[in-house]
């Protein structure tokens, strides 16, 4: 035995061979068996395999280093279910050559980052993060632009395109494939909710949603506090005195709100905090402690200066009406709810008069030029300048 | 109990490939160094060092890890067997032209390359594995020739007597050869969550496989070189390194707990990680009972490296047992915790070990230049910017493992970390003045006439 032992080629084949193929086959193959095995039985009939400008975008991804900040990988804990959403299955990783798992978390874990952000946000985000999110550490990706945020270059419309592959399949799966890849796993019960469950709220708390409900905000007196948090999240779009004239402000389409001009209803802020504004660069902030997002709404609707009501001619008010009974109720409704006839089938949803009551000077902007990054048009051709002041006149009787 | 076998045969010690490969070392540390330092300030300073492409995060990171592995400590320790190799085994190694190519091959078709490649775009991005696949291939021949290079010294003379130094060089070549491969190809044939199985494996093999068991063959050697006495127990010797090679191998999923792969096999790598812990106790035990009473401290400035390098290891391995634990790995993993660990375990252990190997060896090169108050200095500085920073970083991941289990915005966690990043890039001062002070010991003062 202790011969046996002296043999240089013992520590070669034994320690250097067998132990390596040892390693391999225990903790390779064989889980590599059963994970084939998984993915088999659970993997829903047609998975979208990447497109080649998502494949080019995963390679800018991987180039960049993302996954070094990034995770990619939902573990079957509470804490990271709660916080980004269901747990990863295999089959969802079959198209990943090689794998983005990563090892650190330095950013969001982007599993399900399909849908969270708007397309302007993301642009502008990957250009100037900090010029968005004010104490992001994320590097500026400028060379992947044409100078601006709003002039990117194919390498990060590929990227986009990759990151809208994110949580994709598991979206597209739809109940069905989710019951049916939930019958074939092996898990024990609180696995099966991790991966399985309906997730909690603030999973993509960012996430904005067309409609839900939201929790009604108190009027909070707490404008230190507001102050600071609208400093620190809201600041870099919608502008340090509310103008909508933030270091971000630039690339997105429709440009952020501007919180001088318009007069907001507490219960819009409650719902425009708690669900975002679908269709733009508005996140939800539905993981702020709601004392928090009290003391931003009072900051939000502090910006508003009281205007003097202007004293029209009630004939004016009356061809107000009449134009807007032509022109304007499809979309933004009878009431001026922003719930016309046709208002569901747009990205983004009308105006809301009756919440949030804009100026004389900022609606006939509006009417003038329409809105970027909406389907509100210009009608300063189609309608005379007494018709346009007479119906941005008209909709501010619409708050309540 | 073997005593080591030393012959005196310098004619038969490649000097000049000790030379030229501890130079490269140092050269690429500062580079490596320097890497690191700016992904540091990116870090602590958003947006403070320009926006070129080249200069962004991720690529910085990418060179740091590779170069210190791939730079640093390869090329340190190959000095280090262009040294040891031929006393160990009483026989030159294979050819001094092939240690010429390996020289040009590991340095300039990979390390500066790949460095180069990687801030130029291309890349892998797979953890210890960043070069791109054209260079694994290089590393792939570099690695055949060291095997070629090294072994058969050992392999010809069928010693009785084989020190384990000279067995920790042997598995630890033979199994990287075969683990580097898996780790780098595997991942791009094998997609998802199969392919992380291998990744895990790698990213444990790079560290336990390849780093780990060449700084154990410097320190087993330089301990008993430099005190002249021989090992406490080659029983231990014997018993710490099969139960390495047998378990390090078994740890790699333990990076993915509680992910989508098979519990078991989770369970197995944590199962073996705390196993580890049990077998490291026993290699430490063995080489701090070597030195023991031997005045290490004082002594001798190699012998004092690699002492020091022998507590941080037992120090790193127990914290990886603890953070493989499910009821740790929860709220560590992912967090700055983890770079601690890496730094203590690359910085701590790997960086004084191969430090003190070099050391011992510059000693030995005749002709060779050693100044041992800088020396002393870099011991110092080194050994206060490896505690400051590993001791930030764990801070710094308790933090971020705390502001993420509240359900706080994920900001949160980001702000609550700024201050321990900014001390980390501080950190720089202590480490570079150390690793400074290291190049200047070995390039001033008296001209060495001893030798080995």
């Amino acid at each position: 035995m202790r011969r046996f032992l002296r043999m240089s080629y013992l520590a070669a084949a034994v320690g250097g061979i067998g132990f390596f193929v040892m390693s391999v086959l225990l903790l390779g193959v064989w889980p590599g068996r059963a994970l084939d095995e998984q993915i088999r039985q659970t993997t829903p009939p047609h998975p979208l395999a990447l497109s080649a400008s998502e494949q080019r975008g995963r390679t800018v991804y991987a180039r960049e280093g993302c996954a070094y900040c990034h995770t990619q990988q939902i573990r079957y804990l509470k804490r990271d279910v709660d916080r980004f959403g269901k747990a990863t299955l295999a089959w969802e990783t079959i198209f990943d050559y090689p794998h983005l798992w990563g090892t650190r978390r330095i950013g969001p874990d982007l599993s399900r980052e399909s849908s969270v952000r708007s397309e302007d946000w993301q642009l502008s985000h990957l250009y100037a993060p900090r010029s968005l999110v004010r104490d992001s550490v994320m590097p500026d990706f400028p060379w992947l632009f044409d100078g601006a945020p709003d002039r990117p270059r194919q390498e990060v419309r590929d990227l986009l395109a990759y990151l809208e592959t994110l949580g994709r399949d598991r979206e597209l799966a739809g109940p069905e494939g989710e019951a049916h890849a939930k019958a074939a796993h092996d898990l024990s019960a609180d696995e099966k909710e991790f991966a399985f469950g309906t997730g909690p709220l603030n999973a993509s708390a960012a996430m904005p949603r067309r409609k839900g409900k939201y929790p009604a905000l108190a009027i909070s007196q707490d404008l230190r506090r507001g102050e600071e948090l609208y400093a620190r999240d809201c600041a870099s779009c919608h502008g340090a005195r509310g103008a909508g004239d933030g270091p971000g402000a630039s690339g997105l389409r429709p440009r952020p709100a501007n919180f001088t001009e318009h007069e907001y209803a507490l219960d819009r802020a409650s719902q425009v905090l708690w669900n975002g504004v679908a269709g733009t660069a508005m996140a939800g902030w539905r993981d702020l402690p709601s004392a928090d997002l009290s003391a931003i709404a009072a900051v939000v609707r502090g910006f508003h200066a009281g205007q003097a009501e202007p004293q029209l001619p009630t004939d004016v008010l009356e061809l107000g009406g009449r134009v807007y009974a032509e022109h304007c109720v499809q979309c933004h409704g009878d009431t001026g709810a922003g719930d016309g006839s046709a208002a569901d089938q747009f990205p983004v949803a009308p105006a809301n008069f009756q919440t949030a009551r804009p100026s004389i000077a900022a609606s006939l902007r509006v009417l003038r030029n329409g809105v970027e990054g909406t389907p509100m048009a210009p009608w300063s051709e189609k309608l005379s300048e007494g018709e346009l002041s007479a119906v941005a006149y008209f909709v501010r009787g619409f708050y309540r | 109990m073997i005593a080591i076998q030393l012959r005196e045969k310098a004619s038969q010690v490649e000097s000049r490939l000790v030379y030229w490969h501890g130079i490269a070392a140092i050269v690429t540390l500062f580079i490596s160094i320097l890497f690191g330092l700016l992904a540091s300030i990116e870090m602590a300073a958003p947006g403070s060092i320009g926006t070129a492409a080249w200069l962004s995060w991720g690529r910085l990171r990418y060179d740091h890890t590779q170069g210190i592995m791939l730079g640093w400590l390869a090329n340190a320790f190959f000095a280090f067997l262009y040294h040891a190799v031929p006393l160990l085994s009483g026989r030159p190694v294979t050819s001094v032209r092939l240690g010429q190519w390996l020289f040009g091959l590991w340095n300039f078709a990979i390390v500066l390359p790949g460095w180069v490649l990687v801030l130029a775009g291309f890349s892998q991005p797979l953890e210890w594995a960043e070069f791109p696949l054209a260079i694994d291939a290089f590393v792939v021949i570099a690695l055949l020739l060291a095997v070629i290079q090294f072994l058969p010294p050992f392999f010809a003379r069928g010693l009785e007597d084989l020190y384990v130094s000279s067995w920790y060089v042997i598995g630890g070549l033979v199994f990287t050869l075969l683990a580097y491969p898996m780790g780098n190809f595997v991942p791009e044939l094998v997609p998802g969550a199969r392919g992380a199985a291998f990744s895990g494996l790698w990213i444990h093999d790079a560290v336990g496989l390849f780093v780990t068991p060449l700084a154990l063959a410097v320190i087993y050697y330089v301990i008993p070189a430099a005190t002249g006495r021989p090992i406490y127990s080659h029983f231990l010797s014997m018993l710490g390194f099969w139960l390495l090679f047998f378990l390090y191998p078994l740890n790699g999923t333990h990076h993915y707990v509680f992910s989508v792969i098979p519990m078991s096999a989770q369970i197995g790598a944590i199962l073996a990680s705390s196993l580890l812990g049990v077998d490291v106790i026993i290699v430490v035990a063995n080489l701090l009972l070597s030195a023991r009473g031997s005045g290490w401290f004082s002594r001798d400035l190699g012998l004092r490296f690699v002492v020091t390098s022998t507590w941080l290891y037992l120090i790193v391995s127990l914290q990886g047992s603890l953070q493989a634990q499910m009821s740790i790995n929860r709220s560590v993993h992912f967090t700055d915790w983890v770079v601690g660990h890496s730094h203590l375990a690359m910085l701590g252990f790997a960086s004084f070990a191969a430090a003190g190997g070099i050391i011992h060896v510059w000693q030995r090169i005749p002709g060779a230049r050693f100044n041992a108050k800088l020396v002393n200095h870099a011991y110092w500085l080194l050994l206060a910017g490896v505690l400051m920073m590993v001791v930030d970083l764990t801070i710094a991941g308790l933090v971020e493992a705390r502001a993420w289990q509240s359900g706080a915005p994920w900001m949160d966690s980001v702000r609550a970390a700024g201050p321990y990043w900014s001390i980390r890039m501080w950190s720089f001062i202590p480490i570079g003045g150390g690793f400074g002070s290291l190049l200047a010991g070995l390039l001033t003062g008296e001209r060495e006439l001893r030798a080995a």
